[in-house]
């Protein structure tokens, strides 16, 4: 069913993509509500692909479930939403069976810290080479407006409407916890700092987590607005921190909640094709 | 030539070599021409002193079933072997230490405890052992010289076998051995007059049988391997543990992956991954781990990815008998998950059948895109059997992506509806083929939609694949009476060997009786079994669990009454019991 307001709007992709900006994106129009943040994060991480020349054919995005689950359906990559949580295996098991492919795993905090929370360490040691995107707004948003682990304590969602009994997770401290070898941390609001980021953590060797925080707009009203992300973020000042500094790392990550920026990259660290190539040798 | 068949048992304590000896013997065995099938059982629990058992059945036919009750026994250790005297049959032959390490009361002694019929055949096994070796720890090995002078087994082949075995040992090692073995042999042709009538035509040939000798898990992963399996994500569980092991010897040489995994759930994703990357993928687990693989068991249908997992059926339910067998899975791999979720499902009947099974199940994974289980049990796992290599895999079975043609990809629909349900399929890397797959309902081109000609479609679709795949399947086993009879054994999985034997014995005693299984379940070949149930009055459907799953499953197939055969020992189905439930009906 095709009403005369999205033929407007498919005419007007057709035109920008043959700019070639858009060549990413497939013609299909994303489901996000108007305003969200994911907008941001999409159109960051398309650039970070264009300007790294990756090829669309050797590019694999791999989603859960949830708001973010649909990121791959509007990209012109091979996509493949998955189930709930588990983004990371499915990803991972991409990669394993082919290591020339560019893996992106895409996760909500739903997928990556609820439902999915525990594949997130196995990954990180194993220091898989893929590129997790992690699209924290801080609620179920598909579900309309339950608590997620990153909720705000005390904060009034439709599953806690008397406020949130529940401590939030520390998304950066875990990864660096668990022994990611890149953990960064990007906003939805800053798309151009997010593609810095993002080419970074694509083209790191290993394992790399990217938090990227975004409000959603349609049921948090109060916490985690543009207004407030927008005033609390605020970037590392990478003259003090020095990147290969875990103990720096986790300090910022527990004291400064709202910094953005690279804080953890071990790039000597070998991944686990690497590892597994290495170990083979040894035996022959 | 003797037509022997005889199941031999050697009982002992873990660590003192009762495995072991059971293994020289089943592959001297095998090497001279006898086939062998092969049962140990030994403690689920870690710890040393636990009863070992080595079963062997050793036949000059083609032998179906490891057998119920024992000829011989060797005891290795009293007090354990006393517990296996009730599986001795009648007239049974007991091997076992007549001078032991320690003294034992009367009670705590073998020898008291024998029924009257029995053989008992007492020999010096510990002293024996240390005037050959210095030590006791080749009593197993005195044991089997005994085993080999009491049943006229030439002592030269034998240890040539020994020899071959422990070909790669330290000298001393394959010394003591042979010379243990050697003083077994002598002492016994000296000093002990043979009463019972087992006796092999073992005549050292130069011809010797170089056949494998291996159980079940070792038949899927070396048919997984030929089918060019590349990924093999696992959990450590039992039964299938020893799938994952070879794998993870193996893959690497081959170029492949194999991966330790947090869980099954993780298992399954990386299997999902990889087939979705367009390589050959597969996991193994056991009731347990096959509950948390359910939600991906309906991805892998309705996103149409390629994915195998191997089930080894244990005791359940929950984590229930882990050392166990069973075969109480059916209805889990039939309808676990979701939604109309059509899933091939595979239960080969025998070890030489989990090797080609494996090769099946991912040949039609990759065709047909789609969710295959391997359906194994503990029994099948475990049992060990000697069986030629072989041959590698028909081409056909390992190429089989379907991919679209140049003018397709022109204007790309991943999930084309098409009259066999395949649709073609690009694998990542290729240019312009480039799609997205959901586990949400969608359209042709992959596009999540929920309307109600579509979600018809599609699942028609989906359903079709199963049609085609029912052209392509083997044929099932029929055996036995083949004219109009009294009873049809329709039997599944690893008791089929069973059913059909027990139905070979009904035949000698002038029963009408016949067999039949099919090694593919689901799509299940219903015509087939219509035909073979139609020349019969009642059907038998012998199974090991409760509820009888498979019966459900046919009952409403067929139009004769259907009859149960449904046991939870925890052991294998046994010819025996099928025959005496034949009769009963009878």
């Amino acid at each position: 069913m095709i009403t005369p307001g999205s033929q407007y709007l498919d005419e007007q992709i057709n035109t920008v993509k043959e700019n070639g900006f858009l060549r990413y994106r497939t013609g299909e129009l994303p489901t996000w509500c108007p305003g969200c943040g994911y907008f941001g994060i999409t159109d960051a991480i398309l650039k970070a692909c264009l300007e790294l020349n990756l090829k669309n054919e050797e590019i694999c995005a791999i989603s859960g479930i949830g708001c973010a689950g649909r990121y791959p359906v509007f990209m012109n990559v091979y996509g493949f939403h998955t189930l709930h949580g588990r983004s990371i295996p499915v990803a991972s098991g991409v990669k394993l069976a082919r290591e020339d492919l560019t893996v992106f795993a895409v996760a909500g905090d739903g997928d990556a810290l609820g439902i999915g929370g525990g594949h997130l360490p196995h990954i990180a040691r194993k220091n898989i080479d893929i590129t997790l995107f992690l699209f924290d707004n801080s609620i179920y948003g598909l579900t309309k407006g339950q608590s997620s682990a990153t909720t705000l304590f005390g904060q009034a969602t439709s599953s806690h409407p008397g406020g949130n009994p529940d401590t939030p997770l520390n998304p950066i401290k875990l990864a660096l916890a668990y022994g990611a070898s890149f953990v960064a941390r990007g906003f939805a609001g800053d798309p151009e700092g997010l593609k810095h980021l993002a080419k970074e953590a694509i083209t790191h060797k290993g394992f790399s987590f990217l938090h990227i925080t975004t409000p959603c707009v349609t049921f948090d009203k109060f916490n985690f607005t543009w207004k407030n992300l927008k005033e609390n973020h605020s970037y590392i000042d990478q003259s003090i921190h020095n990147v290969t500094d875990m103990e720096s790392a986790m300090r910022i990550a527990e004291h400064e909640r709202f910094k953005l920026g690279v804080f953890y990259k071990d790039s000597n660290r070998l991944s686990y094709h690497e590892n597994l190539r290495n170990i083979a040798s040894k035996k022959a | 030539m003797s037509d022997i068949d005889i199941v031999v048992e050697i009982c002992g304590s873990a660590g003192e070599g009762t495995i072991s000896a059971g293994e020289i013997l089943s592959r001297f065995m095998s090497e001279e021409g006898y086939d062998i099938m092969s049962f140990d059982s030994y403690p689920a629990e870690i710890r040393g002193f636990g009863k070992c058992v080595a079963h062997s059945r050793i036949s000059r036919t083609r032998v179906l079933t490891p057998g119920k009750y024992s000829d011989v026994l060797i005891a290795l250790n009293d007090s354990h072997s006393i517990s296996q005297l009730p599986v001795l049959k009648e007239q049974g032959v007991l091997i076992y230490d007549n001078k032991p390490p320690k003294y034992h009361d009367e009670d705590k002694s073998i020898a008291g405890w024998l029924e009257p019929g029995m053989i008992p055949y007492g020999i010096p096994l510990n002293e024996l052992a240390i005037k050959a070796a210095g030590n006791a720890r080749g009593r197993n090995m005195v044991a089997l010289g005994a085993f080999a002078a009491l049943f006229g087994i030439s002592q030269d082949a034998f240890i040539q076998s020994v020899k071959r075995r422990y070909g790669k040992k330290k000298q001393v090692v394959i010394d003591n051995n042979v010379d243990s073995f050697v003083e077994g042999f002598n002492w016994t042709r000296d000093n002990v007059r043979k009463i019972d009538f087992h006796l092999f035509d073992s005549s050292p040939s130069d011809v010797k049988r170089d056949q494998l000798i291996i159980n079940g898990n070792e038949a899927v992963a070396r048919g997984a391997l030929a089918a060019g399996l590349h990924l093999y994500a696992g959990y450590p569980i039992t039964p299938a543990t020893k799938i994952m092991e070879i794998l993870s010897k193996e893959l690497p040489k081959k170029g492949g992956v194999f991966l330790q995994t947090e869980d099954e759930i993780s298992s399954i994703g990386h299997v999902m991954g990889a087939g979705f990357a367009g390589k050959r993928a597969m996991t193994g687990t056991s009731g347990p781990g096959f509950c948390l693989m359910s939600e991906f068991t309906g991805l892998s249908v309705m996103a149409e990815v390629p994915a195998v997992i191997v089930n080894s059926q244990r005791g359940g339910p929950s984590t229930g008998l882990p050392t166990k067998h069973e075969q109480s899975d059916l209805n889990i791999a039939l309808f676990g998950g979701s939604g109309d979720s059509p899933r091939v499902v595979i239960a080969p009947t025998s070890v030489d059948q989990c090797y080609q099974a494996a090769v099946l199940a991912l040949y039609i994974a990759e065709k047909y895109q789609t969710l295959v289980i391997l359906l194994i049990d503990f029994f099948l796992s475990n049992s060990i059997k000697n069986l030629d290599p072989p041959p590698p895999p028909d081409p056909r079975y390992l190429n089989a992506n379907i991919a679209p043609g140049k003018d397709e990809l022109k204007d790309y629909k991943r999930y084309q509806i098409t009259e066999n349900g395949i649709s073609p399929r690009t694998i990542p890397g290729t240019p312009g083929g480039m799609f997205f797959s959901t586990g949400l309902e969608h359209d042709e081109r992959g596009k999540p939609v929920y309307d109600t000609k579509t979600h018809t479609l599609m699942t028609e679709k989906r359903f079709r694949k199963h049609r085609e795949i029912l052209k392509e399947i083997p044929e099932p086993r029929i055996t036995g009476w083949e004219g109009q009879g009294d009873i049809g054994v329709v039997s599944w999985g690893s008791s089929a060997g069973a059913a059909e034997e027990a139905v070979i014995l009904a035949c000698e005693k002038g029963l009408k009786v016949g067999s039949f299984s099919s090694m593919v379940l689901s799509p299940f070949p219903a015509n087939a079994l219509v035909r073979f149930c139609d020349r019969f009055k009642t059907i038998l459907v012998p199974e090991m669990n409760y509820s009888g799953q498979f019966a459900n499953m046919i009952a409403p197939i067929v139009t004769r009454p259907v009859m149960r055969l449904n046991m939870v020992t925890g052991l294998p189905m046994a010819s025996e019991d099928i025959l005496k439930k034949i009769k009963e009906i009878k």
